[in-house]
């Protein structure tokens, strides 16, 4: 086991029950996600990528396995406590409806940083900070509404780097952008990931970002068909 | 907050729905119980001022006494025992005797009421409801009629009315008097029936020279119905320094059907504030209710985030609480305005049969507003606590909410 996994599952199973029908999403999973990597998860529709991502970030619970984050069990965790470990160390970005819209671009940033009880000028230097490194901080007074797709997603991503968390998981954040900026928000969270030393894993059905992240993982049926170092 | 504040500038419609059904209950409370306030005060003064008094001594009946007031034959002894008495605004002494008038060939019976003139003279309003004539003179005869009788007898100032006493406690008397003025009563039996004359006259009546058959008592510091405790106090000493023969009953058992009255509009006034809470209640929880579901996505997207359940209850509380001040005051403001404006333009003057009503049941037939801050106070703080209390379930239930399929909520 080595001592540098942020994240590690052990046989990690999913199995939606919808009346009296049985999905299985994923089907024993073992992966550990190294500190400071910037990994991808790929596969076909329905190969279980989302719902991984929700397993690992203490969105949902598996019906069987483990996950370690930092080497703690999650599955011992209550409600409460997954939630404040959503909120202290992981950092999320959806495909959509990131933001939210009654607060200003500057107030999302800032936003977990207030849930964590960060004081108020202190969390609204940081957020300005961040909101600068990514090029937005020129939003940083506009409501969400008055962006566009991919400059809504640089401050989904300013968000959720914004409070140094252990793994920013990312589903799908380009799916609702074109070519070029869904390859300059990649560039950007690997600049985040450079720069803060930040892990990142984010799925994606696009082969053509895969060139640009350290490993791929492939999945399959809800199994891990190929996982490969690209770099 | 700052959320909360953002929400409530979002739905400005819902806000301002919300808001009114805060502020319409308090507002038709404060301006309920502004009308129900000078109405009982106006009760218990026509109750206490005009003849009852806060509370009388009387003689304990005997079986003689039938129906009438029962006789004592010589008070001086009570009156001693209520001059240790501390806590008495003013007392007078009283002979109501059951009578016949006569004018000739019409008689009516009536109830002759001797009272010292000067005595009543700052407590009771008969000086002011004279309408001919002039009012009574200690030492000097003449009787008062009401208007009611003046037109069953027949009579005008300057005749002569004969009176039979008709006590049974006793001997017979007859006297033979002028009317020296016509009295408008607040209530229309009282003024078919209430001969007023000075005690000295009314004793004739009874041939005695001492005999009363109450005395009627004011304590000071009593001036509505919610004084009833400091009333209580001062009747119980009343009554541990009396001689035995003599008993006190205070006003609520000389005149039940007031007391009674007043005792009816306290319930009924609080099933009418419960009707109006729970009202404004269901539409505060309907509006949350609402907001909630209409943001359930961006509720997912906050417990995704790792809020915890607690904070969403205080985030939805919040915005409900706002709205619960805001309406709470504003509509304690808007109620108390009101009721000082009516009271600026003199009250509302009743017409019609409802006026008359007003007279018959010996009130005004102008209806006035009294403002109490305590109440308002009440109704305000009560609604505002029945509004963040409705938004309770609405908030707990967005708490619970499970964030990815909140998330996935389409509207
Ligand atoms: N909430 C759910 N209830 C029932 N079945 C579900 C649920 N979520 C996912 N599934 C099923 O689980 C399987 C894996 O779904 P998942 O969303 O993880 O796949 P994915 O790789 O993210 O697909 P896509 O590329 O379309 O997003 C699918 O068969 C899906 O239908
Ligand atoms: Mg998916």
């Amino acid at each position: 086991m080595s001592t540098s996994a942020v994240m590690r599952t052990e046989d990690l199973w999913k199995i939606y029950r919808t009346g009296t029908a049985e999905t299985p999403a994923l089907r024993g999973v073992d992966l550990e996600i190294e500190e400071r990597e910037f990994t991808a998860t790929a596969g076909p529709s329905g190969s279980g990528k989302s719902t991984l991502l929700h397993l690992l970030g203490g969105l949902d619970r598996p019906t069987g396995g483990e996950i370690y984050l930092d080497g703690q069990p999650m599955s011992d965790l209550s409600k409460d406590k997954l939630a404040q470990l959503r909120l202290t160390r992981i950092g999320f970005v959806f495909q959509a409806y990131n933001l939210l819209p009654v607060l200003t671009v500057l107030e999302n940033t800032a936003f977990v940083l207030e849930l964590q009880g960060v004081p108020y000028r202190e969390r609204l230097r940081r957020a300005r900070a961040i909101l600068a490194e990514l090029g937005v901080e020129k939003y940083a007074d506009q409501f969400p509404n008055r962006l566009s797709g991919g400059e809504q997603q640089r401050v989904a991503v300013a968000r959720a780097v914004v409070s140094d968390p252990a793994i920013v998981l990312a589903d799908e954040p380009t799916a609702n952008l074109d070519t070029k900026t869904s390859l300059d928000l990649i560039d950007l969270m690997r600049r985040m990931n450079e720069e803060h030393n930040t892990t990142f894993l984010f799925a994606t059905h696009d082969m053509r970002l895969l060139d640009r992240v350290d490993r791929v993982i492939y999945l399959e049926d809800g199994r891990i068909a190929r996982d490969e170092r690209v770099r | 907050m700052k959320v909360a504040l953002r929400y409530l500038v979002r739905n400005r419609r819902r806000t301002l729905l919300t808001l009114l059904a805060v502020l319409i209950p308090v507002y038709f409370l404060v301006f309920m119980f502004g009308f129900a306030n000078a109405n009982l005060r106006d009760m218990f003064e026509t109750a206490t001022r005009f003849d009852t008094g806060h509370a009388q001594i009387r003689a304990v009946p005997t079986k003689a006494t039938g129906a009438a007031i029962p006789l004592m034959r010589d008070p001086s002894d009570a009156l001693a025992a209520l001059a240790e008495v501390k806590g008495i605004e003013w007392r007078t002494v009283r002979l109501d005797l059951p009578a016949l008038a006569s004018v000739g060939d019409r008689s009516r019976a009536v109830h002759v009421q001797g009272v010292v003139p000067e005595e009543i003279g700052p407590v009771s309003a008969l000086a002011d409801r004279i309408i001919a004539g002039s009012s009574l003179t200690a030492g000097e005869g003449g009787v008062l009629v009401g208007e009611e009788l003046a037109h069953l007898l027949g009579v005008e100032v300057g005749d002569e009315v004969v009176l039979l006493g008709a006590h049974p406690e006793t001997a017979l008397g007859a006297i033979r008097e002028p009317v020296i003025g016509v009295y408008r009563a607040p209530e229309a039996t009282l003024g078919r029936t209430v001969v007023y004359a000075d005690l000295a006259t009314a004793r004739q009546l009874a041939r005695s020279e001492v005999a009363a058959t109450a005395i009627v008592i004011r304590v000071a510091g009593v001036a509505s119905p919610r004084d009833q405790t400091t009333l209580n106090r001062v009747v119980r000493e009343l009554r541990a320094a009396l001689p035995a023969g003599y008993e006190v009953k205070d006003w609520t058992e000389l005149v039940p059907m007031v007391a009674t009255y007043m005792g009816i509009l306290t319930p009924a006034l609080a099933i009418v504030a419960g009707i109006f809470f729970a009202l404004g209640g269901l539409v505060v929880l309907n509006t949350i209710y609402l907001s909630v579901l209409e943001r359930t996505r961006e509720l997912g997207l906050i417990l995704s985030l790792g809020a915890s359940r607690g904070r969403v209850v205080k985030m939805i509380l919040a915005e409900a609480g706002v709205l619960a001040v805001v309406g709470a005051l504003g509509g304690a403001l808007t109620g108390v305005a009101l009721i000082l404006v009516v009271e600026a333009f003199g009250g509302i003057p009743l017409w019609g049969a409802a006026a008359e009503f007003m007279r018959e049941m010996g009130m005004s037939s102008v209806l006035h507003l009294s403002a109490d801050p305590g109440q308002v106070a009440l109704a305000a703080g009560a609604m505002a606590a029945v509004a963040v209390l409705a938004a309770w379930w609405p908030a707990r239930r967005a708490s619970r909410l499970e964030p990815m399929e909140a998330m996935r909520y389409v509207d």
